[in-house]
């Protein structure tokens, strides 16, 4: 009898394990910004599917060139990005300026503790990066909404139609920052670079579905549920004498 | 019951693989739950010495990243400028050392249930031929540390018997009856080895070791298990950046209940065990 209710609560447990949707379901917006050493600037909307991605994701989402170098468990450290500088230096750094990693916080700038692999980005957030010497040199005041529009009620979210992870063409793509030494736009700079079209689309990483609360409470029951198998299997296992 | 050491070693493989990659406390307290109930069916004699030494080894990571990290946004307190742990001793950091150390106390307790479970010559004798000598020689090698602490504990009492001190200061009239009973017993381990012809010539075996249902099946879901892992990698927790760890998804849950599979055959032979004796 024992044994059948057990069969039958594993069994039951697998199904629902099975059932439950990925908790990938809802499609999400990052926003990244990248400013060069010249001024200019890029800015990609990343649309993921996941409830989170690495800033290192957004970048190879976005389709930016890279080269980052991992420092352990505090992440990569960027060597070159959007081909600049255009030779990487040994050893990652060389002896002038660097991209310098931030993420957006209010109305401002906040500069990155981990490296971009470490770094969780959640719907909404902006990663900013900045080729320049000296700290704290942080990218042009770029809002969310300037990269990726106004943020989508979660109602008309879960409306939409089954839509693939993809980059947004940002509104004030080649714009100059205005705090930037030169200051001028440079559709140029950007022709050069290996970024993609601003229409490029990615591929899918799955349709939108239940909002993400939904998909959270299922998690936990699934979680709560396998506690509770385990803790039942243990006391059967503990009533018995050992071998 | 699972008896094929390569079946356990599997087990072994993924349930490692699970405690070091994704370092997830909700799965890392699930894993712990399915290492205790995996044992509870094979346990022998309680031995609470591994479990203290497992307890004690978690606790060293967090001691260590508290007090020498000084990264992390939940504050704790702040202690003057005092070398090496002076500055901001931070949640996160203590975070950080618990969840490495509850990955080397997941270490410990999975080499627990394969000690209990698996033979140490069982283990020599599924290597391949050309790792045979070097897998005895090691073998040896680790059964030799628990006895000679065994043999210095009681060279120990026979002295405090005796009414001589016991402190750290007669630790040079212990190395030597200590360093004698040592090379005693190397002295039989080397007649022994001889004596069973090793190193002569081809390997017998008196039981040769047979696949069963349930060891297939063990090793087939530890496989899967770690197939699963790599299929579906999650993103590994990381404190500094996130304190509050993600609810685990499906995926990683079904890789981690894979593993529970031993405690479940376990249970069902113990109990056909229990109406056979009826």
């Amino acid at each position: 009898m024992t044994a059948r209710l057990s069969a039958a609560g594993a069994a039951a447990f697998a199904a629902a394990l099975l059932a439950a949707h990925p908790a990938h379901a809802a499609v999400h917006h990052a926003a990244l910004v990248i400013q060069h050493s010249g001024g200019t600037l890029l800015t990609r909307c990343v649309a993921f599917a996941e409830a989170q991605i690495t800033g290192l994701q957004l970048i190879e989402r976005a389709r930016v060139e890279y080269q980052a170098q991992q420092f352990g468990s505090m992440g990569s450290a960027m060597c070159q990005l959007d081909r600049e500088p255009s030779t990487v230096p040994s050893g990652c750094f060389g002896s002038g300026p660097y991209w310098q990693y931030f993420h957006r916080q209010g109305e401002g700038w906040r500069a990155s503790t981990v490296g971009a692999s470490s770094s969780v980005l959640h719907d909404g957030d902006v990663d900013g990066w900045r080729y320049a010497a000296g700290t704290n040199q942080t990218p042009g005041n770029v809002a969310f909404a300037a990269v990726c529009g106004a943020p989508v009620a979660p109602a008309a979210a879960s409306r939409a139609p089954r839509a693939t992870a993809s980059v947004r063409p940002a509104p004030n793509q080649t714009t100059a920052v205005a705090a930037a030494p030169t200051a001028t736009t440079s559709l140029e700079a950007l022709a050069t670079s290996a970024s993609p079209s601003p229409k490029a689309v990615l591929a899918s990483t799955g349709p939108p579905g239940q909002p993400p609360r939904a998909t959270a409470m299922v998690s936990w029951l699934a979680l709560g549920g396998a506690v509770l198998l385990l803790l039942g299997l243990g006391a059967v296992n503990l009533r018995r004498r050992g071998p | 019951m699972i008896r094929h050491p390569l079946a356990w070693c599997a087990w072994a493989t993924a349930a490692l693989a699970v405690a070091f990659i994704d370092r997830n406390p909700y799965l890392q307290a699930l894993l712990l739950l399915v290492v205790i109930n995996v044992f509870l069916p094979y346990r022998g004699a309680p031995r609470l010495g591994s479990w203290k030494f497992g307890l004690a080894l978690a606790l060293v990571p967090v001691l260590f990243s508290a007090a020498l990290s000084r990264f992390g946004q939940h504050l704790l307190f702040t202690l003057p400028p005092i070398p090496i742990i002076g500055g901001r001793w931070t949640l996160d950091a203590v975070a950080f050392g618990a969840s490495t150390g509850l990955a080397l106390l997941l270490t410990v307790a999975v080499f627990g249930v394969l000690q209990t479970t698996v033979r140490s010559a069982d283990l020599v004798a599924i290597l391949p031929r050309p790792l045979y000598r070097a897998g005895t020689t090691v073998a040896l090698a680790l059964a030799f540390a628990p006895k000679t602490v065994a043999a210095f504990v009681s060279i120990q009492e026979a002295r405090r018997l005796r009414g001589q001190r016991t402190g750290w200061r007669s630790a040079p009239d212990l190395l030597l009856p200590l360093l004698l009973t040592t090379l005693e017993r190397a002295l039989q381990y080397g007649e022994s080895l001889d004596a069973r012809g090793f190193g002569s010539g081809r390997r017998s075996r008196y039981r040769p070791f047979g696949w069963t249902i349930p060891d297939v099946l063990l090793l087939l879901a530890s496989l899967t298990s770690i197939v699963a892992l790599v299929w579906w990698p999650a993103l590994s927790y990381n404190p500094y950046v996130n304190l509050a760890p993600n609810v685990p998804g499906p995926q990683s849950l079904l890789t981690i209940a894979l593993l529970a599979l031993p405690a479940v055959t376990g249970s069902l032979a113990r109990l056909d065990h229990a109406h056979h004796h009826v």
